[in-house]
């Protein structure tokens, strides 16, 4: 008799992704007051885009940290070690599973509307906003430009700092960098509704951090090949948020972990853990 | 046997990064993301002043 897996009322990755947008965005106070939380919690990373500067935010945004330590020209070796630490036990698995701005993508692309597959050379991007954004001219010129681009920062802090301001001090400094913000957001908002998660897929630059960590992580994933008699049904692939072929390699570096196709194979043949593959298994 | 080797180098490169943390909480990096954390930087949201 096959194994058939338990059916959720909510995609276990989706309930991640809200659990994690409550704790991370979780200063309650701040809806009064407005002010930014300033405490103990500030002194941790999430492993995803959390923009600091909202003030509902608990916790500190790893690539904002990031540019601050390459702004004051030092190492980041608290960030180099958080990254990696999160990168070798888990690989990509935080973008699929804990990351607000994913799961606004995630929702967008269910809008019916033609689809768009992304060409590959456009994932490499990312490489080029981590390294030049967020390294080399962060480093020379002293300031956060990844984060003054973000579009993740603009629709968690920007936006609702000018839409709750009551004094007007806050709408007077509304300039070009601001609507260039904006144009960024509805250009990858209008992006995400044909194309799967394409934010994470072409510009962010921690899906490109933890992307490298994907094939040596101690957490993977695993394909039983006696189990996937029909690698060509392309369910696996159909149904990738990151429109991935599962079935080449369940660990390549794009893949977020979310584990949908590891709930919804129809043959069950994609396992999960952090031992090493069997003998008739693909990792 | 490779799969052991293989598994305890990923283990020990893992703690490499875990004691990179702690070589940067030395240096007062905990501290300096705090307190950069706790300012609200309004130019990186677009805020110009």
């Amino acid at each position: 008799m096959k194994r058939r897996r338990k059916k959720h009322a909510v995609k276990p990755h989706r309930l991640g992704q809200i659990i994690a947008s409550i704790i991370t965005l979780g200063h309650v106070p701040a809806l009064w007051t407005g002010n930014i939380y300033q405490g103990f919690l500030k002194r941790g990373c999430v492993p995803i885009l959390n923009c600091w500067g909202c003030p509902l935010s608990l916790f500190s945004c790893p690539i904002g940290a990031l540019q601050h330590f390459f702004n004051l020209q030092l190492i980041p070796f608290y960030i180099i070690g958080f990254f990696g630490a999160v990168g070798m036990l888990i690989g990509r698995m935080a973008c699929g599973w804990l990351c607000p701005f994913g799961m606004l993508q995630d929702l967008l692309n269910k809008i019916r509307s033609i689809k768009w597959r992304l060409p590959r050379w456009m994932t490499y991007v990312k490489y080029a906003v981590l390294v030049i954004v967020a390294g080399v001219i962060a480093w020379f010129t002293a300031e956060p430009w990844f984060c003054k681009l973000c579009p993740a920062g603009i629709l968690e802090a920007g936006i609702p700092l000018v839409l709750v301001d009551r004094t007007g001090d806050i709408r007077a400094l509304v300039g070009w960098l601001f609507w260039t913000k904006i144009a960024i957001l509805v250009f990858v908002v209008g992006l995400s509704i044909p194309i799967k998660r394409f934010f994470c897929r072409v510009f962010c630059p921690i899906g490109a951090i933890y992307s490298v960590f994907n094939r040596f992580s101690l957490f993977h994933l695993r394909i039983e090949t006696e189990k996937c008699k029909n690698p060509n049904c392309g369910y696996c692939a159909k149904i990738c948020p990151m429109d991935l072929n599962v079935y080449e390699n369940p660990n390549q570096k794009e893949c977020i972990r979310c584990m949908e196709c590891y709930y919804k194979c129809p043959n069950v043949a994609l396992t999960f853990g952090f031992t090493k593959q069997s003998s008739n298994s693909v990792k | 046997m490779k799969k052991a080797i293989t598994t305890i180098v990923v283990v020990l490169v893992a703690v490499g990064f875990y004691l990179c943390i702690l070589y940067g909480e030395s240096l007062g990096d905990f501290d300096e993301t705090e307190s950069v954390g706790s300012v609200m930087c309004l130019s990186c949201m677009g805020l110009q002043q």
